[in-house]
């Protein structure tokens, strides 16, 4: 079986995004920390469970992005991932699901996969819309929200379990190829084994450059403007020490009757 | 210049859910600067009349559609399009709705955005809100080629009290069978938890308490207020620190108690949806920028690890 992972690398969520001048987008400081999306880190470890299962199965990690990018495939690969493919892009623009999905397709487009994963959204921009648009572009059947997944090894398809609002669950049946769309809780990442760390050392993160001209001509959603997100609530921020602000804290529960 | 605006209605066993009278709220906001027509199309298997107020309705019955698949709902919403020639297709965010929106929009060679909160419109162009960079900024986009998809908030565009009259209703009985997908099974895990349903104070922990020892912290915290419970976000329960059936929000529970108090939880809307009804809500976080202190009444901008003990020691003091 042949499966594709589709990673994104996210900035830590406790660094400031810092919104340019023309207020268009925000870019994140030199010392910013990123990581693997956690719901991709998800999907890998997915890929890699159905590998021990299924012998003769390869996984295939790809992602867009600039160098930086680099660190996160390498994680996969020290996972256990047998092959990275880096699409380059020498931009930290905003880059759009539609485009995302239109690249990650023709990407796949010889390499016939069988099983495409995606995790459910990515934490930074929580679109949920590269994974169900590249399944559209590529014709097979997708599924979001997939918190169990088991190959029908001899019928050429799968069974998932989708979880929906309420954590409601639903299960179904996917002809192969298709692509998951892999929700948190669905098992737990494992940490790279000493070994796959000195192999990933030796394997050589594949590089196809993009033309950035390529990424104007199919944009389809911008961002106009880009501003501080307002507030639902007009919370007070407490000032002082810790034991200040646990003092105030106490007293205003204390007048709400809560204490 | 006029155009046409269309709505997919969430329904369950075929029939339409409140959240649809949202959805068509969001469109009346376009319409009325756009002087738009508003058809909702009702997949399912439908089997008695019906009609919504504010917009006509375009019932799209199939056996193959008595429950929801991607691929049904999919070939149906493609069936209304050839009939409405709509410039925006309107869907609610929901498990159904994320799960084919993209879909539509990429067959469609359209533009797509979800988890739309709000819309602005400035002369002759509209621009739609959406939350990104974990929630830190508001997002405006402008859309390029037509047909635009997008996912409206359930919540962000609330229902008018009154009632339109309802549109024109048609029926198309078509043919849909999905047919990549099979054995479609729906269940409700039992996620019951009475403590939870009838606390009054609930202090919930995120992935900010960084891990299971501090739990003991927070419980702590709890039983310094009569009739409390302890809580989770989604990462909290994931990382095995908390039951999944203390899960609050979108996939979790709906809890709306006198005094929320969360710690170490970033804000997502996710977890939002399922505290946003809290009387009072307090934040202990130590990213003062977090999505979080939106929501709150008190906000509290401290390493937890420092704050709570602190807390506990106040409580202390006025026991004694
Ligand atoms: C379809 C779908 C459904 C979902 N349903 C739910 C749901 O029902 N409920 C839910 O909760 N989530 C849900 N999620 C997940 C949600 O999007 C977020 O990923 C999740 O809520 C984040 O949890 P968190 O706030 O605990 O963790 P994070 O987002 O990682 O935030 C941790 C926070 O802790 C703070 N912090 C760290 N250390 C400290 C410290 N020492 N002191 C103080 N603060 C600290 C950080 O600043 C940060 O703000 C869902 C996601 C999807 C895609
Ligand atoms: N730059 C990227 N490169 C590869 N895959 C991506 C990229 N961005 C998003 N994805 C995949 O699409 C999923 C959903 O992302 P999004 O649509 O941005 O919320 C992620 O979990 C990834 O699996």
């Amino acid at each position: 079986m042949r499966i594709l992972t589709c990673i994104k690398q996210v900035p830590d969520p406790e660094s400031r995004p810092m919104i340019n001048q023309e207020k268009t987008w925000a870019e994140y400081g030199e010392y910013t920390s990123y990581w693997i999306n956690r719901y991709d880190e998800h999907a890998v470890e997915e890929a890699l469970r159905i590998r021990e299962m299924i012998p003769g199965t390869t996984v295939d990690i790809v992602s867009i992005g600039p160098e930086r990018i680099k660190s996160a495939i390498r994680r996969c690969l020290e996972m256990g991932a047998d092959r990275g493919f880096h699409l380059f892009i020498d931009s930290e623009d905003y880059l759009s699901p539609s485009i995302k999905s239109r690249l990650i397709a023709e990407f796949c487009h010889d390499m016939k996969y069988d099983l495409i994963l995606t995790g459910v959204m990515s934490e930074d921009m929580m679109s949920g819309q590269t994974g169900p648009m590249l399944a559209a572009r590529l014709g097979i059947p997708s599924a979001t929200s997939v918190m169990k997944l088991s190959v029908n090894g001899l019928e050429g398809s799968i069974q998932v379990e989708r979880e929906l609002d309420s954590g409601h669950r639903c299960s179904m049946d996917l002809t192969l190829p298709a692509l998951v769309g892999v929700q948190s809780g669905i098992n737990r990442p494992r940490y790279p084994s000493l070994s796959n760390v000195m192999r990933a050392k030796n394997t050589e993160i594949i590089q196809i450059r993009l033309e950035n001209s390529l990424l104007k001509v199919v944009s389809c959603e911008t961002v106009e403007k880009i501003q501080e997100a307002g507030s639902d609530r007009a919370g007070i921020r407490l000032e002082g020490t810790t034991a200040e602000k646990a003092a105030v804290l106490w007293r205003m529960l204390r007048e709400k009757s809560l204490l | 210049m006029s155009h046409s605006i269309m709505i997919m209605c969430e329904q369950s066993e075929g029939r339409i859910l409140a959240v649809t009278d949202e959805l068509i709220a969001c469109a009346t906001q376009i319409a009325d600067h756009y002087d738009s027509r508003l058809t909702a199309v009702l997949p399912g298997l439908i089997t008695e009349p019906c009609s919504i107020s504010g917009a006509d309705l375009l019932v799209i019955n199939s056996p193959g559609l008595a429950q929801y698949t991607c691929e049904g709902w999919e070939k149906a919403a493609l069936l209304a399009t050839e009939q409405i020639k709509p410039k925006i297709i309107i869907i609610a965010h929901t498990s159904t709705g994320y799960d084919y929106a993209p879909r539509l929009a990429a067959l469609l060679e359209g533009c797509c955005l979800t988890s739309v909160s709000g819309i602005e419109i400035t002369g002759d162009s509209i621009s739609y809100r959406r939350s990104g960079f974990h929630g830190k900024l508001d997002l405006l986009y402008g859309v390029g080629k037509a047909p635009l998809v997008i996912t409206v908030l359930p919540g962000a565009f609330p229902a008018p009290d009154w009632q339109a009259e309802p549109g024109i209703t048609r029926i198309i009985d078509a043919d849909i069978k999905p047919k990549l997908t099979s054995h479609v099974q729906f269940s409700i895990p039992d996620q019951s938890n009475t403590e939870l349903d009838h606390a009054e104070v609930i202090v919930a922990a995120g992935k900010g308490i960084g891990q299971a020892e501090n739990l003991l912290m927070i419980r702590d915290m709890a039983s310094c207020f009569k009739r409390s419970a302890i809580a989770g976000s989604r990462v909290a329960c994931d990382n095995g620190w908390i039951e999944y059936n203390a899960q609050v929000g979108l996939t979790g529970k709906k809890v709306s108690p006198l005094l929320y108090v969360a710690c170490g939880i970033s804000g997502s809307a996710q977890h939002i949806s399922g505290m946003k009804d809290s009387k009072t809500v307090v934040s202990i976080n130590r990213d003062p920028e977090a999505a979080i202190f939106r929501y709150s009444d008190i906000c509290i901008v401290e390493d937890l690890e420092k704050f709570i003990p602190a807390f506990l020691q106040e409580a202390k003091k006025h026991q004694s």
